[in-house]
């Protein structure tokens, strides 16, 4: 049998990594730059889950440096050229509420096994403490702020969270003032550093077999941030109609710190933002161009005239609100879609955003390896003509349910079909 | 416009405050609560079809959620005092099952059904399999609902049929599945009887199911 391309690609790696490493970090420019690079991207995302594969969950997002030996057995199983980890929980609260305290910000955007263990937050549940080990961690959010306290989070949004919120959703933050309110905050900024180091250390790894790292900060949508952390998606949703005007100026109010946050990696060269929506596929036209997307827009726009490009989740079926993409300036930045058609997405962004996604956990999953590597040709030859395409699963996880034989299907069919016509 | 017709249109529109005023108004004029409960059901109704045809969204359902509770919540103690209750079409245990907290579509089904005349056991989220059995044991359901929108519900769904079984429940319940990514596939896999990423189609089987039940 005859060598599969991912082979050579990934005997590649082992022999030239700087020159793979080259070409990948040009070919993701270039479909940034929404030009038709020399070969369709394959980029993979993932929170950590997929490491089930071969790890105990457990001690993968407890223990730094099992977790850079899962990072490194996945990208050396399945290779691809845009590889982004974030094994860790959402936690752009935790980065507001420190926003004044540029070392922390940053590296407490998302919650770490480790820092959830010296937070005891209830945001978040994890593997091996209030979850099974073989589970990934869960996001849980949860209603921290009554509906009547809009308006301390309109006055002063940073001091609100950091003072109100930060006790009531960490236990070991519940007394501010006490021995053990100061203990915490000094354990996670030394954590904090942990991370960062070990951040750090998983980037040079990555660099040395092949793949480039993304020079990433985030952001966040105002509306999405009181759903997550503050009111309960639910919550938000019903604010929205018996309080609007507040949410309004609540979200108005989060503007400037979210930005603050994503700011302070800018002197490290971050190029894209990272934003994940939630809200987005659940409001109607009327409500998204109100509630969610003036205050989303501003945030993005912001960013860009910054010289940060935003890398965007649109969660869901963002078809509804496609056209308000073009309200933001050409080459603005990335936008992952997960459900909705595609090639149409596709064809309204074409020349102004880079569209990304295109398969789906399900069809990975449930999928052939002939059926997987069919749809992956077709879906090229519609939509690698014009640029501006990445291929990669439209959620930010690989489950580790898709079978190896799958993946490397999606991988092959990338490297087969994927080159410049 | 009579006001249950008034009532029926804001709940629709979703003006939460004015709907709850009408409904306060007709209790106080001594209108019987049962009609009120019946308009509850045709808002419902109008809401989902709405909801199917791409008009509403679930920031919309979830609102339209609240009224309808909201009102009923109203109602409930003023049947209670004339001694009446409701025809009960059938019994429904619903929950999002274990490993998954994901509640926000499994409540719009839980206010759907109410409204449409079923009586509602609402086990929460993140259910063990057990709970479910026992549930059954205890209120002796015509259907069990399972809500999921992680892909390993999929799995707690699978695992709590089996338990069903195993108890050798799986005879007296109708079991029916739903959540943004389960599929004819999900529901073989599971051993469901039926499946739905739509509350007001969902609701649909069931009345059909305890149609049949009837015959
Ligand atoms: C809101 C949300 C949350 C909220 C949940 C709040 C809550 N209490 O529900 C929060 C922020 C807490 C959250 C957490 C997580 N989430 Co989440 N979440 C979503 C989101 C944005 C919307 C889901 C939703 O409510 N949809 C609206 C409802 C109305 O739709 P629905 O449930 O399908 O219900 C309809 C029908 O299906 C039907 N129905 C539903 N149930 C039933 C039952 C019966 C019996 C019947 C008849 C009908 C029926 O009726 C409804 C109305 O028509 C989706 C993405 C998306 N846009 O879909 C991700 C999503 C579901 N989440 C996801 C993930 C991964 C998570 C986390 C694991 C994240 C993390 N790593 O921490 C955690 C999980 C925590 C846990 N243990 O469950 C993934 C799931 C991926 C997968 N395949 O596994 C999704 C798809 C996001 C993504 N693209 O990656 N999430």
């Amino acid at each position: 049998m005859s060598k599969q391309p991912i082979e050579e690609w990934m005997e590649r790696h082992r022999k030239e990594p700087d020159i793979v490493v080259k070409e990948k970090a040009e070919r993701f420019l270039k479909a940034v730059e929404l030009k038709e690079p020399d070969r369709v991207p394959l980029m993979f995302f993932t929170c950590g889950h997929v490491f089930a594969k071969w790890f105990k969950l457990s001690e993968v997002y407890f223990n730094y440096s099992k977790m850079r030996d899962a990072i490194v057995k996945f990208v050396t199983t399945f290779p691809s050229d845009i590889f982004i980890a974030a094994p860790a929980a959402e936690g752009f609260v935790l980065a507001v509420a420190f926003a004044d305290v540029p070392q922390i910000a940053p590296v407490v955007r998302f919650i770490t096994g480790p820092m959830h263990d010296i937070l005891k937050d209830k945001w978040t549940r994890w593997p091996g403490r209030e979850l099974a080990e073989h589970l990934p961690f869960q996001f849980i959010g949860g209603e921290y702020m009554k509906p009547e306290e809009y308006k301390y989070l309109i006055e002063n949004p940073v001091e609100f969270i950091h003072n109100t919120i930060l006790p009531r959703a960490c236990e070991n933050l519940s007394k501010p003032g006490s021995a053990q309110h100061a203990h915490t905050i000094a354990k996670l900024a030394l954590e904090a550093i942990n991370y960062l180091n070990a951040l750090t250390e998983i980037n040079n790894t990555l660099l040395k077999l092949g793949f480039p790292p993304l020079a990433i900060t985030f952001a966040y949508a105002p509306l999405d941030f009181i759903g997550d952390f503050l009111r309960h998606p639910t919550g938000a949703m019903l604010d929205i109609r018996r309080r609007p005007d507040e949410v309004k100026q609540a979200t108005e109010a989060l503007i400037k710190p979210i930005l603050q946050v994503a700011f302070i990696l800018k002197p490290t060269g971050a190029k894209f933002a990272f934003i994940p929506l939630h809200l987005n596929s659940m409001l109607s036209p009327k409500l998204y161009d109100e509630f969610y997307w003036p205050y989303l827009k501003r945030v993005i726009t912001e960013l860009y005239s910054n010289g940060i490009k935003s890398f965007v989740l649109f969660e869901g079926d963002h078809t509804p609100h496609l056209d308000t993409i073009l309200e933001l300036p050409k080459g603005w930045g990335i936008g992952v879609f997960e459900r909705g058609d595609i090639r149409k997405i596709k064809e309204k962004l074409e020349g102004h955003t880079c569209v990304a996604g295109g398969i789906l956990p399900g069809q990975l999953i449930g999928w052939s390896p002939e059926k997987i590597e069919e749809y992956v040709r077709e879906l090229i030859k519609d939509l690698a003509p014009g640029g501006g395409f990445i291929l990669a699963p439209g959620i930010a996880e690989i489950d580790p349910a898709i079978p190896d034989a799958n993946l490397r299907a999606l991988i092959n069919a990338v490297l087969k079909y994927g080159a410049r016509k | 416009m009579s006001l249950s017709e008034e009532m029926v249109r804001a709940i629709v529109e979703l003006d939460e405050s004015r709907a709850i005023e009408i409904a306060k108004k007709r209790l106080e004029a001594g209108e019987d609560p049962l009609k009120i409960l019946d308009d509850l059901r045709r808002a419902a109704e109008i809401i989902g079809e709405k909801y199917e045809r791409g008009e509403y969204f679930v920031s919309d359902l979830v609102m339209a959620g609240e009224i309808l509770k909201g009102i009923s919540e109203i109602v409930r103690p003023k049947l209670k005092e004339l001694g009446v209750s409701r025809k009960v079409v059938g019994k429904l245990v619903i929950g999002t099952v274990e490993g998954d907290i994901h509640d926000i579509g499994k409540n719009i089904v839980v206010t759907m059904a109410e409204a449409a005349g079923f009586e509602v056991i609402d086990l929460g989220v993140d259910v063990p399999p057990q709970r479910f059995v026992e549930a059954i044991k205890q209120h002796n359901p015509d259907i069990v609902g399972m809500s999921g929108l992680l892909t390993l519900a999929i799995d707690s769904m699978k695992r709590t049929v089996d338990a069903i079984k195993e108890a050798g429940l799986r005879d007296k319940v109708k079991i029916i599945i739903g959540g943004g990514r389960v599929d004819q596939h999900a529901c073989e896999y599971v051993g469901a009887d039926a499946w739905t990423n739509d509350a007001s189609q969902g609701i649909r089987i069931m009345l059909k199911w305890m149609e049949e039940k009837k015959r």
